[in-house]
């Protein structure tokens, strides 16, 4: 008698466990329009900071995204191995790259990434994700913030993008095109609005750029949420398990 | 002998009293409402100027955010928020005291305050403040997006930013004029574009409103961050102490 009574309490509780989600990690890897900033660097901001804020308990976003790093770089230091060690079934990893892949500039040879290596690379990610069970999400590189003289904005990425397109439909990757996205949220600002996305700084605005800031590329807090925002919607569009684990206001889990 | 073991005694006391008390650090405690005060994650992108002010001073400072959401001068003290202030107030500390938003509400018992009591309160927290030998700063309420139909940014605080000027020249209390300042930042934004520094989100945008959010009073990041940058100037131009210990700038690639 007690021990059916054991048994089904036991039954019961496990009934309860198995409701509740199970804990899963989200892998971010990139660059630093991805990463994560400290407070002497703001107000720069990589889009996976504010992107942790968007989920439920049951969801650690592990921002592993790194400044300069190019596919090649990020695996050639042991970066990616460490998460394909450690990757779990139901993860995710969210992968976004380009910026650096695509410097041909001589200083920057140590990153460049030619377009073949770099789709080699991507679907290195995919298949050792994929070999853990976990869950591969290709990020097409967000825009730099260049607007041609009639004030229309420019595509910066081409070549990488369409990388990223070959791969994800090559090998059924669901894709977020951030690259498309984020070119149609600048141009909502326009060419001088746009501006308040990135780090532009006059002189003796912020202690920390007291020269003040001109950079087309990287984030302020604003415009790393708004991206943030982009790739949250993008999520929503594939309709994958993890749109599930959104955060969900107080307010609205009462009714 | 003696003489030199008392000597070397005391100069090893002195060394572990040096790595074992901590150097005096500067508190700067901010006393307000929700346009100052520190939020949830539930409520982001809503930000307090109080969020990235904490980010602007080096090692040495302390920014201790006390302020709080629909707190008047009055339910401050009431409810027992102004007190471990004080008690905790030393030497040197700075109180930022940045009221009127709700104190102006009429409607709202218990945090409504007229002119009169905003001022007897105002100056209550200034001379308790003083009375701890630490340096009060008064700071006039950050502007509301309001605008008439030409454009123009109204006035919204008239009676209550008068009565923060007022009590400053009256006891020499150092002012900053938020009011004015954020006036004008939200002029140059304009009724459209200054939408881009408050808590407004489309619907469908963020996680936290899903129907979307338009609020003309509390800030998103960028309200805040430009605001709490408005207060860092006023606190260079007011050649306050803290002003040496602004952050060292952040070395930027050539």
């Amino acid at each position: 008698m007690n021990k059916n009574g054991l048994l089904l309490c036991l039954l019961l509780l496990t009934g309860f466990i198995s409701q509740e989600k199970k804990y899963i990690k989200v892998y971010l890897i990139g660059d630093s329009t991805m990463c994560p900033y400290e407070p002497k660097q703001f107000p720069i901001h990589g889009w996976g900071m504010p992107f942790a804020n968007f989920f439920d308990h049951s969801v650690t976003i592990d921002n592993r995204a790194r400044g300069g790093r190019s596919t090649r770089t990020f695996i050639g230091e042991g970066r990616w191995q460490l998460i394909a060690d450690s990757l779990k079934e139901g993860d995710y990893v969210f992968i976004q790259f380009g910026h650096n892949d695509e410097a041909k500039e001589e200083k920057y040879k140590e990153r460049y990434t030619s377009v073949p290596d770099y789709t080699t690379n991507l679907i290195k990610f995919v298949s050792e994700s994929r070999a853990k069970k976990a869950i591969p999400v290709i990020v097409t590189p967000v825009t730099r913030m260049s607007f041609d003289a009639a004030g229309k904005i420019k595509e910066t990425h081409v070549e990488y993008t369409t990388a990223c397109y070959k791969v994800a439909s090559e090998y059924k990757v669901p894709l977020i095109d951030l690259d498309k996205k984020s070119r149609d949220l600048l141009q909502k600002y326009g060419s001088d609005n746009a501006r308040l996305l990135f780090m532009q700084l006059e002189p003796d605005e912020h202690p920390n750029y007291p020269a003040g800031l001109k950079d087309n590329t990287h984030f302020n807090e604003y415009g790393a949420r708004r991206i943030a925002e982009l790739v949250l919607q993008g999520l929503r569009e594939l309709n994958l398990d993890l749109v599930k684990r959104i955060v969900i206001p107080p307010s609205k889990l009462q009714k | 002998m003696n003489l030199n073991r008392a000597s070397l005694l005391t100069i090893l006391i002195c060394l572990t009293m040096a790595f074992i008390i901590p150097p005096n650090k500067i508190t700067i405690y901010l006393v307000g409402d929700s346009t100052t005060s520190n939020k949830e994650v539930k409520a982001f992108p809503e930000t307090g100027w109080g969020m990235p002010f904490t980010y602007f001073f080096d090692s040495t400072i302390v920014v201790d955010n006390r302020a709080k959401n629909g707190r008047s001068t009055k339910s401050f003290i009431e409810e027992g928020l102004w007190k471990p202030v004080l008690e905790k107030l030393k030497d040197g500390d700075y109180v930022f005291i940045q009221f009127g938003h709700n104190d102006e509400g009429k409607t709202k018992v218990g945090r409504y305050t007229t002119p009169e009591e905003f001022r007897s309160n105002l100056i209550k927290y200034v001379i308790e403040t003083r009375s701890k030998k630490a340096l009060p700063i008064l700071i006039t309420p950050v502007a509301r997006r309001m605008f008439d139909s030409n454009g123009l940014i109204k006035e919204s605080h008239p009676i209550y930013s008068d009565v923060v000027k007022e009590v400053a020249k009256q006891l020499h209390v150092p002012l900053i004029d938020l009011d004015e300042k954020s006036k004008e930042l939200l002029q140059k934004f304009g009724p459209e574009n200054s939408k881009w520094l408050f808590n407004y989100v489309e619907a469908g945008e963020h996680p936290n409103y899903p129907e979307g959010h338009k609020d003309d009073t509390h800030f998103n990041e960028l309200g805040a961050r430009r605001m709490a940058e408005i207060v860092l100037e006023q606190v260079k131009e007011l050649h306050l102490g803290i002003a040496e210990h602004i952050r060292p700038p952040y070395p930027t690639k050539k």
